[in-house]
């Protein structure tokens, strides 16, 4: 019964929308309030209905119904009940309704939240949000329905299962958190719309949707560091970012969307960049629908890909029409968008936060560029290339280094102009830090990239310190605080800033942890048990391989003991070997699946893959690789999260 | 400071950025490029013997030979239509490696031996595929 109610509300919602937006335009003609109300209802129904056809595709996953299509296809009797919850997301229609899920939540916040209040926006903003859902309730009513039935001929007695490599509590949390950052750049893309259509562009809507901005951010970064996070953990080839074309999905609006919560704090505090704001906003929201495009159409193989299918066309019409809109709103709002004030001078800095968008926006240009390259060069040339980390790493490490420097000369700057005292007396500490590591790395041999991040990543820290300490100083004299009462103080009188550079710092960290990439070491063995093999300054033994046999799996064990050269035991590291469905008569039906063990310290992770097993020869083939400084990664990943969280949290005094 | 000054310097700004970005794209890195080009076995006699490529094709059915010395160490077959390649691969061989497997291979091509350095298989995934082979046998079983 239930999967026919969902598709019933699937339909009955993707009319509603359209009522919806009819109701709105009405309003807008008539001014007449009672339209307004019953759109304004009619949007909430839509929300609703879209909430109820997920959580009955949940049912039907739960009690594994595999009439629906859907369910037999990523789900079967064994899949554990959380795994069952988590298949939601894990399949291409599951995933889209997902999307139509959470835009329905923030669509019934923001329709309850400002229900009374911008009247002049309100109308518009409800449009586009309906617009963007009837968009989504197309796709899942015509091209992808989660609710179709099998088309078999014969009864689906089981279900082929999720996928192993989907089965990984970071897995279960990955994509939601991604898709609450994705998603969520569609509220501040509707108020942004609304504020063009309705001349309404001062710094008003700019204030209501920095904040929904910083959700989305929030959720976006953390969504981005889950995924490396699950990488690094799970697939087994020692890195947490390989620059796959979703990877570069999910970063390209991210690039775009940091650069907007800078350059946004001028238009607040100086009323400057209006169209570039706009600009940025828009493209942010174009990116993340583009992003969704390239994982669900499959036009790039990748992990993340699904099959091939047809939402290409629907997606690209859906792209070229937000392009058309927005291009032509800012064309013919384009004179309402005059700064009212220029910069003044290069040290200033408003020109800093200039320069860091300016920055961002090349990076995206570059992972846009290499990202669909592929795709251009077998349209023109007829020529099939991939593009691989290295072209992104090429390109990128150059500019990201600037990007870190901009990271800690910005604060430093004072707004208009930096008088040259206020120089010397700002950047003195901070450079003369990074000088210091500087010739410290030059001496210990490093001659690569690092011989710049490192001392850059010194001046960073010196900088925020230097912020710290200087606001610190002044709370103490004044209001004669304790350091650390000052400093609660500090960050709670003016959480946006201090969260901002709490943020940084993480930034920072991650740098410190991408910078040691650049010593990355590997190297693959056969062994047998008993024999010990050296690799990276220790002796890697293999005590014994041992078969379990586990609910949905069957896994052998290696026991491998690492050694350092004072013969001091480091570690015992147990890397598996699974089969699951081992018992399947089909052999090509069996998954193999490797099941890694991480070593990790502050300077180095030592990181096991146990590939391949040949029991009979008590062989173990493995691969180990000695990445350095990977720890600050995900650090920094917490310490980003953190600051984001205070610059959010809601001051005690209302603002 | 004018508005004009400010233009011109994102502009000059921007076309460094792009001056880069399509340097690189013109002159990869020679040991490590980032681009790779994809090439039917047809194709491959024409190509420089440095030039990194990238193959696909299928595993010739009883090719598969294992170095007793070195086990990370195999040579087979690759097939396309009508075309072979002889192929060396050292490392770690996938799961899913075996006779008539599809695979794409990532080296260079040297005096008629493609040596490479990465193996992929592509994989069959029993999770896109059809449902009549996993419902054959019971659940119970497994």
């Amino acid at each position: 019964m239930t999967p026919v109610l969902g598709s019933i509300s699937l339909s009955l919602a993707l009319g509603i929308s359209a009522v919806s937006i009819l109701l709105f335009s009405l309003f807008l003609k008539s001014e007449d309030y009672r339209f307004y109300l019953a759109g304004w209802r009619a949007a909430l129904s839509v929300s609703v209905l879209s909430i109820l056809a997920t959580f009955f595709l949940l049912n039907e996953l739960l009690i594994s119904n595999f009439d629906i299509k859907y369910v037999a296809h990523y789900t079967s009797l064994e899949t554990p009940t959380f795994y069952k919850i988590t298949a939601l997301w894990a399949g291409q229609s599951g995933s889209l309704l997902f999307w139509l899920f959470i835009l329905s939540v923030y669509s019934l916040i923001v329709l309850a939240q400002y229900k009374n209040s911008f009247t002049k926006l309100m109308p518009w903003v409800s449009i586009v949000l309906v617009a963007v859902q009837s968009f989504f309730l197309i796709l899942v009513n015509f091209v992808e329905n989660p609710f179709s039935p099998t088309d078999a001929d014969f009864v689906v007695v089981n279900g082929n299962g999720l996928n192993p490599l989907l089965q990984n509590l970071t897995m279960a949390i990955h994509p939601p958190t991604l898709y609450l950052g994705y998603v969520g750049f569609t509220v501040p893309f509707a108020f942004a719309i609304a504020a063009l259509v309705t001349k309404d562009t001062g710094s008003l809507w700019v204030r209501s949707i920095r904040r929904w901005t910083l959700i989305a951010w929030l959720f976006q970064s953390g969504g981005i560091i889950l995924g490396g996070w699950w990488a690094y953990q799970e697939l087994g080839w020692g890195g947490y970012w390989a620059w796959d074309p979703v990877e570069n999905a999910s970063f390209m609006p991210w690039l775009t969307g940091t650069a907007f919560l800078h350059s946004i704090i001028i238009q607040e505090k100086k009323g400057m960049l209006k169209t570039w704001n706009m600009i940025l906003i828009l493209l942010t929201f174009t990116l993340c629908i583009f992003g969704t495009f390239l994982t669900r159409s499959g036009v790039m193989s990748s992990v993340h890909s699904f099959a091939v299918s047809n939402l290409g066309p629907v997606f690209l019409g859906f792209i070229a029409i937000l392009l058309v809109v927005c291009t032509f709103l800012i064309i013919i709002r384009f004179p309402i968008l005059k700064s009212e004030k220029q910069i003044e001078s290069f040290t200033s800095r408003e020109s800093g936060f200039l320069f860091n968008n300016v920055i961002f926006c090349v990076i995206c240009f570059a992972v846009f560029w290499g990202t669909i390259f592929p795709v251009l060069s077998e349209a023109i040339r007829g020529e099939k290339i991939t593009v691989g980390a290295p072209f992104f790493n090429q390109v990128n490490v150059p500019i990201g280094l600037m990007l870190l420097f901009l990271t800690g000369v910005g604060p430093l700057l004072v707004w208009r102009r930096t008088s040259k005292e206020a120089f010397i007396k700002n950047f003195t500490i901070p450079v003369l830090t990074g000088l210091v590591i500087f010739v410290f790395c030059f001496s210990m041999g490093l001659r690569n990239a690092t011989l710049i991040s490192f001392p850059l990543c010194g001046f960073v820290t010196m900088a925020i310190l230097i912020e710290f300490q200087r606001g610190i100083k002044s709370r103490v004299t004044r209001f004669n605080e304790s350091f650390l009462g000052a400093l609660k103080m500090l960050i709670s009188k003016n959480r946006s800033r201090y969260g901002g550079y709490i943020v940084h710092l993480g930034i920072m960290f991650m740098f410190i942890g991408f910078s040691g990439n650049a010593f990355d070491s590997e190297t693959e063995f056969a062994i047998k048990t008993g024999e010990t093999k050296e690799f990276g300054g220790y002796n890697f033994e293999l005590v014994n391989i041992q078969p379990i046999e586990r609910p949905n799996h069957i896994a052998w064990i290696a026991g491998l003991n690492v050694w350092n050269f004072h013969h001091e035991l480091v570690t015992t590291l147990f890397p598996e070997k699974r089969v699951y469905f081992y018992k399947d008569p089909n052999p090509d039906k069996r998954q193999p699946h490797s099941e890694l063990d991480i070593y990790s310290t502050l300077n180095k992770d030592i990181y096991s893959i146990f590939s391949g097993v040949d029991m009979e020869q008590q062989i173990a083939y493995l691969k180990i690789m000695i990445n350095p400084l990977v720890w600050w990664v995900w650090f920094g990943g917490y310490v980003l999260i953190f600051g984001t969280m205070i610059s959010l949290w809601p001051a005690k005094d209302s603002e | 400071m004018n508005k004009k000054k400010v233009t011109i310097t994102i502009i000059a700004l921007s076309f460094l950025a792009f001056a880069w970005i399509g340097y690189i794209t013109l002159n990869p890195d020679q040991e490590n490029p980032g681009m790779i080009r994809f090439l039917s076995l047809a194709d491959i006699q024409t190509v420089n013997q440095t030039e990194r490529i990238r193959l696909g094709g299928l595993v010739s059915p009883g090719t598969i030979l294992v170095s007793e010395q070195n086990l990370l160490e195999c040579k087979f077959h690759l097939e396309q239509g009508e075309h072979t390649v002889p192929v060396q691969f050292i490392g770690t061989r996938p799961d899913l490696f075996k006779d008539e497997a599809e695979v794409i291979v990532e080296g260079i091509f040297v005096d008629g031996l493609f040596k490479a350095d990465q193996l992929q298989t592509k994989c069959a995934s029993r999770y896109e595929g059809d449902l009549r082979d996993e419902s054959s046998y019971k659940s119970e079983a497994i």
